[in-house]
């Protein structure tokens, strides 16, 4: 049966031609676009890289004080993850990182713009960077404040040159000079928590905010790992608990937020109590999906009902010799998913043409995109749901239709 | 005439609402991008404000650890001397961290009698509008007397003189960023700078003197330098502020290169919108196309008989062409009747004048992609034969 539909299906398609070539154009575009899209997403939110410990880790991006109508929201101190973060019983370890922070070197009368970041040494137990050469800075060089730092690949390049090794070598940043322990590979500044030119240990920090700052807010990360992940809950639980008894240090705030949350969640936290930042960034990407599908859509109810009206002598004569309403419904159904899977295969090609073109551009330094299977399992469901949609009306307006009437059409 | 068209177009009413909700769908797409287009070009008319060519900033935080105040000035007015000393460097001034094509941003309120308006508060020495070449509007900028003012001076731009003293004068008049207290003589009204990119308005803003304490919250500083500085000259720069400061980060950045990245947060979503719209627009004009085109076809008949008892083939096409018009102009008032309200609830706070034009824009946009649409199909209808057609059925 099903092969009888696919062969009738083809044979529709290649009579009129220009309509498929719509049909086609609609299908694929759309689905390239929504690909192009998911890839996008998925790289910036999914990409695991370097944090691969994501399924028990918890991440605390920021701290707010809330007043009466005044808010204060940014990073925490690190004295604070030190000191509140750490006095946790379910976290196993805690990575603590500043934001990234700009400065300039000058090699050979040429200026490099490079971002800099101070972790501890926990940051590199928990964080799993690809190192290329030499390893990273533990506890003791951390401690004893030596300038060690541990660069990118890009870093390498830019300020090296071709040279093979570097481990061992000198940098010079923020006027300092740094002896290179490891190279890693690159992260894309979209990881905002993660991305960096150079790791230094925190205590070599010129402004030794990490010791003089004892208030709650300041320039840090924190990564918060449980033992497994069925204790992230009771690690977040905890946190929370600890949060609530924290008074502001502001005389106009009344309340102290801060979250630990899984990556995606602190990755749009915005600070703002009322209105989360998934919410946001959920309900547009939503809105700007309706939009994109819903034209096309409507163009392939259009297209599709001018087309099985064109066909309404075989429906009448199909009709006459006893099928039934919905046998002729779940042909129609089956030709147009055939028909959108066709574009489907179409759209992957032109988006895998479409993401070479994105990453040859280099909008984004260091930001690969590729299709991968949630992708592709992401792009085949809406090509179903599209199929569906297009063609659930004009095959329940075509089973409608009287013999007498579609017999006599012609 | 035109009622017969209707009788023609109600005849097929369920095909034809497909059609029209497809060309109000478009519409509406069609209006939110103009609006967009229409901002942004509005915005990037006006002028930008400053000169940023050959300005750099200096990020740096202050670290010189005293109690005393006078030691801190005395610290920076030499750093001052020392960096205007070098030959390239024109002008120096020390400024708040929100300077233009930066993230940080800093607003409150300003009052004057009982209007009130949100502004970016900015925090600049006397040589800041030199440095910056900003554009002076009326009155003037700081000097040295005004430390020793008796109401602390401030300075507007033209955007919040409109705001609070409309068609007024504004030098003179006191304003106040808290209710009720004004204390605060404004001096002058400098013309806007936008300080969020060419694509971005520019904003109301207040400008307060530097005063006694300020360069304990300070981290910018402005440095206009002449045109042959190149990047040798800027690793001595460098080196004379790491050597000046020493427990402080330090980054020296160009301003022309903050403006491009700083644009890019408004070029790439509207790029990305154009790319989408276009497609969609294509593939609406397609889907239009083929409609049309094969409802020609399934009213030969129709138009052969026309064309039999003396019509010309003009106005067979042109009726089509009508046909489709009137559609449109359906489609076109109920979505005009949704966009109106962008406006009339002043839904994003955007001037009425921006949506009124993008709504005018997309109205015309419409009419001419259907009118292109049908054309074509039109033209086919007016080359059938009566014969021809008459003989087939």
């Amino acid at each position: 049966m099903l092969k009888n539909y696919f062969k009738i299906a083809i044979a529709v398609l290649r009579r009129r031609k220009f309509f498929t070539f719509i049909s086609l154009f609609g299908i694929s575009f759309t689905l390239t676009i929504l690909l192009v899209l998911t890839a996008f997403i998925d790289k910036v939110v999914g990409d695991t890289y370097p944090d691969r410990k994501r399924d028990r880790s918890l991440y605390v991006s920021r701290i707010s004080q809330v007043g009466k109508d005044a808010t204060s929201s940014g990073p925490v101190s690190f004295y604070f993850l030190q000191h509140y973060a750490g006095s946790l019983k379910t976290p196993v370890n805690i990575a603590i990182s500043s934001g990234f922070n700009g400065t300039n070197t000058y090699v050979n009368n040429k200026k490099i713009a490079l971002n800099f970041k101070f972790t501890n040494a926990a940051y590199w137990d928990i964080l799993e960077y690809d190192f290329l050469e030499g390893k990273a800075f533990n506890k003791q060089q951390v401690d004893n404040a030596d300038k060690v730092a541990v660069i990118s690949e890009d870093m390498k390049k830019e300020y090296f040159g071709d040279m093979p090794a570097v481990v061992g070598q000198y940098i010079e940043a923020d006027n300092v000079k740094y002896r290179v322990t490891g190279v890693v590979k690159n992260v894309p500044i979209t990881s905002y928590m993660t991305y960096s030119d150079i790791y230094l240990p925190y205590t070599v920090a010129k402004d030794g905010d990490y010791k003089n700052n004892k208030g709650l807010q300041g320039g840090y990360f924190g990564i918060l790992l449980a033992n497994s992940p069925s204790d992230v809950d009771k690690m977040h639980n905890e946190y929370e608990a600890m949060v609530s008894r924290l008074r502001p240090e502001e005389k106009w705030a009344t309340n102290v937020y801060s979250h630990a949350d899984t990556y995606v969640k602190a990755y749009v936290d915005t600070g703002d109590e009322k209105r989360s930042g998934t919410f946001i960034a959920v309900t547009a990407i939503s809105i700007f999906a309706f939009i994109l599908m819903l034209l096309p859509t409507l163009n392939l109810v259009n297209i599709n009902i001018t087309r099985i009206m064109e066909r309404s002598s075989e429906i009448g004569v199909r009709k006459a010799f006893g099928a039934s309403s919905r046998t002729l419904v779940y042909q129609f159904i089956v030709e147009n998913i055939i028909l959108t899977l066709l574009g489907g295969i179409i759209g992957v090609v032109l988006s895998v043409i479409a993401l070479q073109v994105i990453n040859s551009a280099h909008l984004i330094a260091n930001l690969e995109l590729t299709i991968n299977f949630t992708v592709l399992f992401i792009g085949l469901l809406v090509c179903l749901v599209f199929g569906l949609l297009s063609g659930v009306y004009p095959a329940w307006r075509m089973s409608k239709l009287n013999v007498v009437t579609a017999l006599k059409a012609q | 005439m035109f009622k017969h068209l209707f009788k023609l177009i109600w005849n097929k009413k369920k095909q034809n609402f497909l059609l029209m909700s497809e060309m109000f769908v478009s519409f509406l797409v069609i209006f939110a991008v103009f609006t967009l287009m229409v901002y942004y070009y509005n915005n990037y008319k006006k002028p930008i404000g400053l000169e940023y060519k050959d300005l750099w900033v200096v990020n740096y935080n202050n670290t010189y650890n005293t109690k005393n105040t006078d030691s801190l000035n005395i610290f920076y007015e030499n750093l001052r001397q020392t960096i205007k000393s070098m030959p390239q460097v024109k002008d120096v001034s020390f400024c708040s961290d929100n300077v233009p094509f930066s993230q940080n941003q800093w607003t409150g309120d300003v009052y004057y009698k009982n209007a009130k308006n949100g502004a970016d508060n900015y925090i600049a020495d006397d040589d800041y509008q030199k440095g910056l070449g900003i554009k002076i509007l009326e009155g003037r900028w700081f000097n040295k007397e005004d430390a020793v003012a008796k109401t602390q001076p401030v300075i507007i731009n033209d955007e919040l003189k409109d705001k609070l003293f409309g068609s007024e004068d504004a030098i003179g008049k006191l304003v106040g960023t808290e209710d009720k207290k004004f204390n605060l003589k404004v001096i002058g009204v400098i013309q806007g700078i936008k300080a969020k990119g060419d694509y971005s308005p520019a904003g109301a803003a207040i400008y307060k003197r530097t005063d006694t304490g300020s360069y304990r919250s300070m981290g910018k500083m402005m440095v206009k330098v002449t045109p042959d500085a190149d990047a040798a000259f800027e690793g001595r720069l460098y080196k004379t502020l790491a050597n000046n400061m020493r427990d402080s980060h330090i980054e020296i950045e160009h301003m022309p290169n903050k403006l491009k990245s700083t644009n890019l947060f408004n070029i790439v979503p509207m790029i990305v919108t154009l790319i989408v719209a276009c497609f969609l627009i294509i593939n609406v004009a397609l889907g239009l196309f083929g409609v049309l085109w094969y409802n020609i076809n399934k009213r030969r008949g129709e138009i052969g008989l026309r064309r039999a008892v003396g019509a010309s083939g003009k106005s067979v096409s042109s009726q089509l062409v009508y046909e489709s018009l009137i559609l449109a102009t359906l489609s076109l008032i109920i979505g005009t009747f949704f966009a109106v309200q962008f406006p009339l609830l002043n839904v994003f706070n955007l001037q009425a004048g921006i949506y009124i034009i993008a709504i005018i824009l997309s109205v015309i946009f419409i009419y001419l992609l259907v009118f292109v649409c049908s054309l074509y199909p039109g033209k086919q209808a007016a080359a059938i034969y009566p014969a021809v057609a008459l003989h087939e059925d």
